[in-house]
């Protein structure tokens, strides 16, 4: 089980798009929601290590074929995936809702926060899948929809990991994940170290508009 | 269903049985009742050999959401794998339902509605089953629509229901287990209990609450041990799956089954067991109690029912409904939460708005951002029904009393519905002058109450308060029938308490002491307005005098580290202006008032509110100042706008022109349209909020009603930008002469030409620039 104690507020920051240090009324409103959130958020995970096999329609994993080149230069080099679902569950949800009702500076605070919290359950997860693969090298994690690899993979990928009896996370008629605070992604393993490419800008759909880029800085 | 007298037996796991029959990980098993049919009764038929005297039939995914891209028909599968376990020779056949794999509102986006339609039609395709049994379901709200379909349209028969618990005691929704207890047995479930998620070992405290929690026949139906996390394979043997049973059979429980990883061995050897087990029977003695889903108060001491949520005597509530702001309500809700209400009263009820569906609404609004229960106020039986409905736990209704038509309209549905109720001292008589008057009426309604099967300890009578100037012979008469009431019915007591004080000085005296006086004499719902901390007060210092509240735990975590008072909104040398940068609500709000006593209403909104809303603008559009610093500037200007808003006469509030705005079908994500929302308000536009997820339709009813120029969409998902397009079209089709300003991450200008909209807005100020634009930027007209 994961513990997450606090919440990254530099990262959560850049969430809101805070690019200057919280004044009084920001800083007050962060202390108030992430004591709300930590409350509320049940942080869990849960992976699934499968072989991939190459095929001339995309690489084959357990019934699920990722098309696509970007999954392809991802996973190059590597024989294993994990494939990998973490969610701060419903409660989050709900603490974003309750925050919002309130006031809309608390509902974005907390709906920063608990992005955040999300990104650090993950690394939290990844750490400790990686912990028993000491042998093995890993490359970043990579999610239906960045690059070319389709947003349509979801309902595939929560199947195979029973995500929806195991995690309670399922998938809106609209194609999002619910708990909206999930993340799935797929983390390539490899007896031989990988290249780590350089993360997101390259394969990310929003390059063009992205306001970090434009900033020439890039979102972590 | 009446007690049992020998065990009952289920069956065991069957997705892992076919797979080692050749059923590929993740295909669907339902498919297999018409594909496989020998395949699928020969499980059935070892089950049946094992012991069982159940027997589920292969359909847990079998929803028309799942089945969907099979392309089989719920009912043709449903009907094939009755027809299945029958030729195994079951004794008797369930018909399995799981959960229908998509979140409800608002978490999700299924509706309650929709959900009750998919669960109709398995009932419906299901008839010809014995049982109905819904399993490893998690979210409450999901169940009651299951169980309310299969009550409805199942024909009578028994309905099982067992929940998934994660080891803190709740399930991934956050359901825990008195919530579900009170819940289901209220709603008629013929038998209640768990399955899957733990092995048996961790479910022992798990039923061991169950069983303290409900008098229906409890159900253990449990994976065989945990799954081992590299290979997700089960790894209790029969042997010791079956002694694991031993516990249950001591707390009381009487049905049996297995789930993930059991097999024909298993159940056998749990039916041996069985066998040489004797029922024990339990006498649990249920507190009275309400509840949400995630969320039981018991009433076993005060605690307090807030009244705020109630239109009665307050113009900016009436309001608020009249616009259908759901907003204002809400803030009502949390406010008094924060302040200490263990129960909300909802009150909806206005001559300009549909009751019926305002109550719907209201409840689901409510539930989806807090879990305090709700005490339902209605005198209109539609409403009180609709409210019922999509209740998620186990509401108080308020109130039956005396009359016949009262008795007769109201009990049913709260039978029906498993709710608890208050009664009124009151008949067709008025209200008795004397406490023996209004003690028979008390007890004419428990009699009334108990004859329809409804349990006593969910009665609460009210013995009504009259006001001390008018009849204050009276005061006392209420005390003593409370007394009565509590003493010789033995029945839970609430009481409205605002109205002693009616027409007299010091009112917050009055109605305080006469809270204190009515607790001593036994009130356990005392209805009061928690925002007044001296109220609340009032009922911690009692619970401390009476020993409830041990040891001062909870009056020392409220009183312990009190600051010396508070300190007042100190404004001193700060400007509106100041106040509105700084993002400081209460002194922007403060100094207002203070402005409203100088100057005219509309001199400050265009000399100060509005300047300082453009200088915070201005400062975000170069970059010098950020969104939750723009957001703050806006919160405040709002709370500022509020206190002007209350100084102007009815419903003159500015107007620039009428905005719609709404997150479209299918996206949840409405931060952005929040905050757009703020800042349009703040210039003066009138915003129609639809919400999220709002249906094509709506968008266009509500544009079409209102005749607004301008409809402001937003979409966060790359998956809901073909609901954007479908929207905007519907627009050109039916209100042509509105704009389409549309917005969200995943947008670029490109992309919104493309899918037909007129403007697009990349963030907030950017709205109110759009909106100027259709409007045009004039001075803002005097309200």
């Amino acid at each position: 089980m994961i513990v997450l104690p606090s919440v990254d507020r530099e990262q959560a920051l850049r969430y809101m798009g805070m690019h200057a240090a919280p004044d009084e009324t920001l800083r007050t409103c962060m202390d108030a929601c992430e004591q709300r959130l930590l409350a509320a958020a049940v942080p869990r995970y849960l992976h699934r290590v499968c072989p991939i096999h190459a095929s001339p329609e995309g690489i084959r994993c357990e019934g699920m074929l990722l098309t696509g080149a970007d999954i392809a230069a991802h996973l190059h080099g590597c024989d294993r995936v994990i494939l990998f679902c973490a969610t701060l569950s419903v409660g989050a949800d709900a603490a974003i809702r309750a925050a919002g009702a309130q006031d809309v500076l608390a509902g974005m605070v907390t709906d920063a926060m608990a992005s955040a919290l999300t990104e650090q359950l993950c690394d939290a997860a990844e750490q400790e899948i990686l912990s028993g693969f000491p042998e093995a090298y890993a490359t970043w994690r990579f999610s239906p929809g960045y690059g070319d690899l389709p947003l349509s993979l979801q309902g595939e990928l929560l199947g195979v990991l029973n995500a929806e009896k195991r995690l309670g996370v399922t998938l809106s008629s609209g194609g999002m994940l619910i708990p909206t605070k999930t993340v799935t992604a797929l983390i390539g393993l490899a007896d031989a170290p990988v290249p780590k490419g350089r993360r997101g800008c390259a394969v990310c759909r929003l390059s063009g508009s992205c306001p970090y880029r434009a900033k020439g800085e890039h979102c972590k | 269903m009446t007690e049992l007298q020998e065990f009952l037996i289920l069956d065991g796991g069957m997705g892992t049985m076919l797979q080692a029959q050749g059923l590929a990980p993740g295909a669907a098993p339902e498919l297999w009742n018409t594909e496989h049919p020998e395949a699928v009764t020969a499980v059935h038929r070892a089950y049946v050999e094992a012991g069982a005297d159940v027997i589920y039939t292969n359909t847990f995914g079998c929803n028309r959401l799942k089945m969907a891209k099979t392309g089989y028909s719920v009912q043709t599968l449903i009907q094939a794998a009755i027809r299945n376990a029958r030729a195994a020779g079951a004794p008797r056949v369930a018909l399995d339902i799981g959960p229908i794999g998509q979140m409800l509102e608002p978490t999700g986006t299924l509706s309650f509605d929709e959900a009750y339609d998919i669960f109709r039609e398995q009932v419906e395709a299901g008839r010809d089953a014995d049982i109905y049994v819904f399993e490893t379901m998690t979210d409450l709200l999901e169940v009651r629509a299951g169980l309310l379909a299969a009550k409805e349209h199942g024909g009578g028969k028994p309905v099982f229901v067992t929940m998934s618990f994660e080891e803190n005691g709740r399930t991934f929704t956050g359901c825990c287990i008195s919530s579900m207890a009170l819940t289901l047995e209220g709603l008629g479930a013929d038998a209640i209990g768990v399955n899957c998620s733990l092995g048996p070992e961790e479910l022992v405290p798990i039923v061991r609450e169950l069983c303290n929690w409900t008098t229906l026949p409890v159900i253990v139906k449990p994976n065989a041990g945990l799954p081992d996390p590299v290979t997700n394979a089960y790894h209790f043997t029969p042997e010791r799956f079956a002694a694991c049973m031993e516990p249950f059979v001591d707390m009381g429980a009487v049905i049996f089954g297995g789930c993930c990883g059991t097999t024909p061995a298993h159940i056998r050897a749990a039916a041996e067991l069985l066998r040489r087990k004797q029922i024990v029977r339990r006498h649990p003695v249920i507190p009275p109690a309400v509840c949400t889903a995630n969320r039981t108060v018991t009433v076993t001491e005060p605690r307090i029912i807030g009244e705020r949520i109630n239109p009665t005597g307050k113009k900016r509530f009436k309001q608020a409904l009249a616009e259908h702001d759901t907003g204002y309500i809400l803030g009502q809700a949390i406010q008094q939460t924060d302040a200490g209400a263990d129960i909300l009263d909802v009150n909806v009820g206005s001559p300009e708005i549909d009751e019926v569906e305002m109550m719907q609404s209201t409840v689901r609004a409510i539930q989806g951002i807090t879990d305090v229960p709700l005490q339902l106020d209605t005198t209109n039986a539609q409403a009180l029904e609709a409210g019922l409905r999509v209740y998620n736990g186990k509401p108080i209704v308020n109130s039956v009393n005396g009359e016949e038509d009262s008795l007769n309209t109201v009990l049913p549905l709260v039978k029906k519905y498993g709710a608890a109720v208050v009664g009124l001292t009151l008949d067709k008589n008025g209200i008795p002058k004397t406490a023996d008057g209004r003690f028979a009426i008390a007890k004419k309604i428990l009699d009334r109450a108990l004859a329809i099967g409804i349990r006593r300890e969910d009665v609460y009578i009210d013995c009504l308060t009259l006001t001390a100037s008018a009849e204050q012979e009276g005061v006392m008469e209420t005390l003593h029938a409370l007394t009565r009431v509590k003493q010789e019915l033995g029945l839970r007591t609430v009481l409205g308490v605002s109205n002693i004080s009616f027409g007299l000085p010091n009112r917050e005296l009055v109605t305080r002491s006469f809270l204190t006086m009515a607790l001593y004499a036994g009130l356990d719902l005392p209805i009061i307005n928690p925002n007044t901390e001296s109220m609340t007060a009032a009922v911690r210092t009692y619970k401390l005098l009476a020993n409830i509240d041990r040891n001062a735990v909870d009056f020392i975590a409220h009183y312990g580290s009190e600051p010396a008072a508070p300190a007042p909104q100190k404004t001193g040398t700060m400007t509106l202006g100041s106040a509105i940068s700084a993002g400081l609500k209460a002194e922007a709000a403060s100094l207002t008032r203070e402005l409203l006593t100088e100057h005219d209403p509309m001199d400050i909104v265009e000399q100060q509110l509005i300047p300082a809303l453009d200088r915070a603008g201005a400062g975000f559009e170069k970059g010098t100042l950020f969104l939750p610093q723009l957001i703050s500037a806006a919160s405040a200007a709002q709370a500022a706008f509020e206190v002007i808003r209350q100084a102007l006469p009815d419903q003159s509030g500015a107007d620039r022109g009428t905005i719609v705005l709404a997150t479209v079908k299918g996206d949840i994500h409405d931060i952005g349209k929040n905050i757009v929302r703020v800042l349009l308000e703040n210039y003066g536009y009138h915003v129609i909020d639809l919400g999220k997820d709002v249906p094509y339709e709506a968008v266009a009813d509500a544009t079409e009603k209102s005749h607004a120029p301008l409809v402001g969409l937003s979409a966060l998902m790359t998956t809901t930008l073909p609901a954007m397009e479908a929207t905007i079209r519907l627009l050109r089709e039916r209100c042509p002469w509105c704009k389409v300003v549309v917005g969200g991450a995943v947008l670029t200008p490109e992309y919104a030409r493309q899918i037909g909209a007129d403007l697009y807005a990349r963030d907030a100020m950017e709205t109110v620039e759009a909106a100027k634009q259709i409007f045009g930027d004039q001075e803002m007209p005097a309200p």
